[in-house]
């Protein structure tokens, strides 16, 4: 009996920290879903009126460097076969993702205007806007930058002037077409 | 191991079956509890690392007064968890704060961390291999093959399985991970690389293998103890399948009526090797039963 009441008390100490997630599930759940909901309408409302930005995700060390030309390639293929996987490489090494549109602007993800104290945004999750085909198959509703350098994604956010050309990108949401991690939804 | 050909009897399947669902059970509990907290509530999710790590310290410390040595292997995998949930959110709070990102082959960053304790797993495993009184079968068997014994092989009673589970589950889950991660790693072998291959189809006939010894077994603290390197190793194949995208883990895209199937599996399991282990006890004579 002296066991059980162990396992009890083990089990209430490991109640008082995980109850706020089950107290709270439903309501966590809704919001996030009205959430998701709220950014989805947001979305498709900017996407409408021509507001998203679209661009292909570039990895920013062989870019400034000039070691690759993804802006001289045809658009939406911004590296060779050989350069992709460097580029993959050197990116979640946290070398720093950027956006190149297709009007040649590059935007440099950043945290929304006023936070001073930040992380990298190479670990950071963004919030993927479904399509209601994309839906049905269950995939990823989030996503990183680093798989999805060299492909073409489009953001919600608010962009900031920035500095030498380069301006700032603070991403809301992303969508993009496929699988997150190709080959494994 | 009690011989090297199991007696396999209706009774031995029974137990070997009811702890594979149990410790198989526990891994994917442990993992949906992880996405839940991570989708619903971030925020706690240092909070209950901590809390694990209390619970964990606490039931290790509570297998001391356990006579059993099934009560003691059983707390004892249930201590390993905790602590290792910890250990993962440890690795989770390093990766954030340092900044390091996914793999372009989503690989998480708690988990590219631990790839790097290789060497650190190296030496503990070194310890282990050289430290004469462990007694696992397979240091044993290395330490045979290696002709590493000195002297004769460590016997007697051991008193308390409690820590003993608990550092084989960290252990085996331990090296599995990094194990794994070495083979992801693109700029090594990666994810479709001949290692994998050959970790994927050894680690399921090494299931199978263990499986088999496993049936050897006919009482749950040994078969509980067993069945953690087996379902681990199975959990390789779970793993790997899932990287090549061939399987959409339950626990990670929260598919509740497999979740459901599973959960029901560990509570009969629970209540099936509790009410073993309690049966036991009142069979049982003590001391104080003879003077």
């Amino acid at each position: 009996m002296r066991y059980a009441y162990i396992f009890l008390f083990c089990m209430l100490v490991l109640t008082i920290f995980v109850q706020p997630v089950f107290a709270q599930e439903k309501t966590l759940k809704e919001q996030r879903a009205e959430r998701l909901h709220s950014l989805e309408d947001r979305f498709f409302a900017a996407q409408k009126e021509g507001k998203t930005i679209k661009g292909v995700l570039v990895e920013g060390n062989s870019f400034f460097n000039g070691t690759t030309d993804p802006q001289k390639k045809p658009y939406g293929k911004p590296y060779t076969d050989a350069e992709l996987r460097t580029a993959l490489r050197s990116a979640e090494r946290n070398s720093k993702v950027f956006l190149l549109a297709q009007d040649g602007t590059l935007y440099y993800p950043t945290v929304k205007k006023g936070e001073a104290d930040s992380e990298s945004l190479g670990a950071y999750r963004f919030e993927r806007v479904l399509t209601e085909a994309q839906k049905k198959t269950k995939t990823f509703t989030w996503a990183t930058l680093v798989p999805m350098v060299g492909r073409e994604i489009e953001v919600l956010g608010e962009v900031y002037p920035g500095y030498g050309g380069v301006k700032g990108l603070y991403i809301e949401a992303v969508g993009f077409e496929g699988e997150y991690i190709v080959g494994k939804n | 191991m009690a011989s090297k050909k199991p007696v396999i009897t209706l009774k031995s399947i029974f137990y070997t079956a009811v702890s594979l669902v149990w410790i198989f059970g526990l891994s994917a509990i442990g993992h949906i509890v992880m996405v839940l907290i991570e989708k619903y509530n971030p925020a706690i999710k240092y909070d209950f690392a901590w809390g694990c790590v209390i619970v964990g310290i606490l039931t290790l410390y509570a297998t001391r007064f356990m006579k059993s040595d099934s009560w003691q292997s059983f707390f004892g995998c249930l201590a390993g968890l905790s602590v290792w949930f910890a250990f993962e959110y440890s690795l989770m709070y390093g990766g954030h704060d340092l900044g390091v990102t996914y793999t372009w082959n989503g690989s998480y960053p708690e988990y590219r961390m631990i790839k790097w304790t290789y060497m650190l797993l190296l030496m503990v495993f070194l310890y282990l291999l050289f430290q004469e009184s462990v007694r696992c079968n397979f240091i044993f068997y290395l330490r045979r093959k290696l002709r590493l014994m000195r002297g004769a092989i460590a016997t007697g009673k051991i008193d308390n399985y409690g820590p003993r589970t608990f550092f084989e589950y960290i252990m085996v889950t331990w090296t599995f991970y990094v194990l794994l991660m070495i083979g992801y790693d693109e700029a090594l072998f990666g994810a479709y690389s001949w290692f994998i291959y050959i970790l994927f189809f050894a680690s399921f006939s090494v299931f199978f293998y263990l499986t088999y010894k496993l049936l050897g077994y006919d009482r749950f603290g040994a078969n509980l103890r067993y069945a953690i390197p087996t379902v681990t190793i199975l959990w390789n194949d779970i793993e790997i399948l899932a990287k090549w995208g061939m399987l959409k883990e339950p626990w990670v895209h929260i598919n509740w009526p497999i979740m459901s199937v599973i959960i029901g599996g560990f509570v009969v399991s629970t209540w099936l090797i509790v009410k073993d282990l309690r049966s036991r006890k009142q069979d049982m004579i003590e001391i104080k039963d003879i003077h």
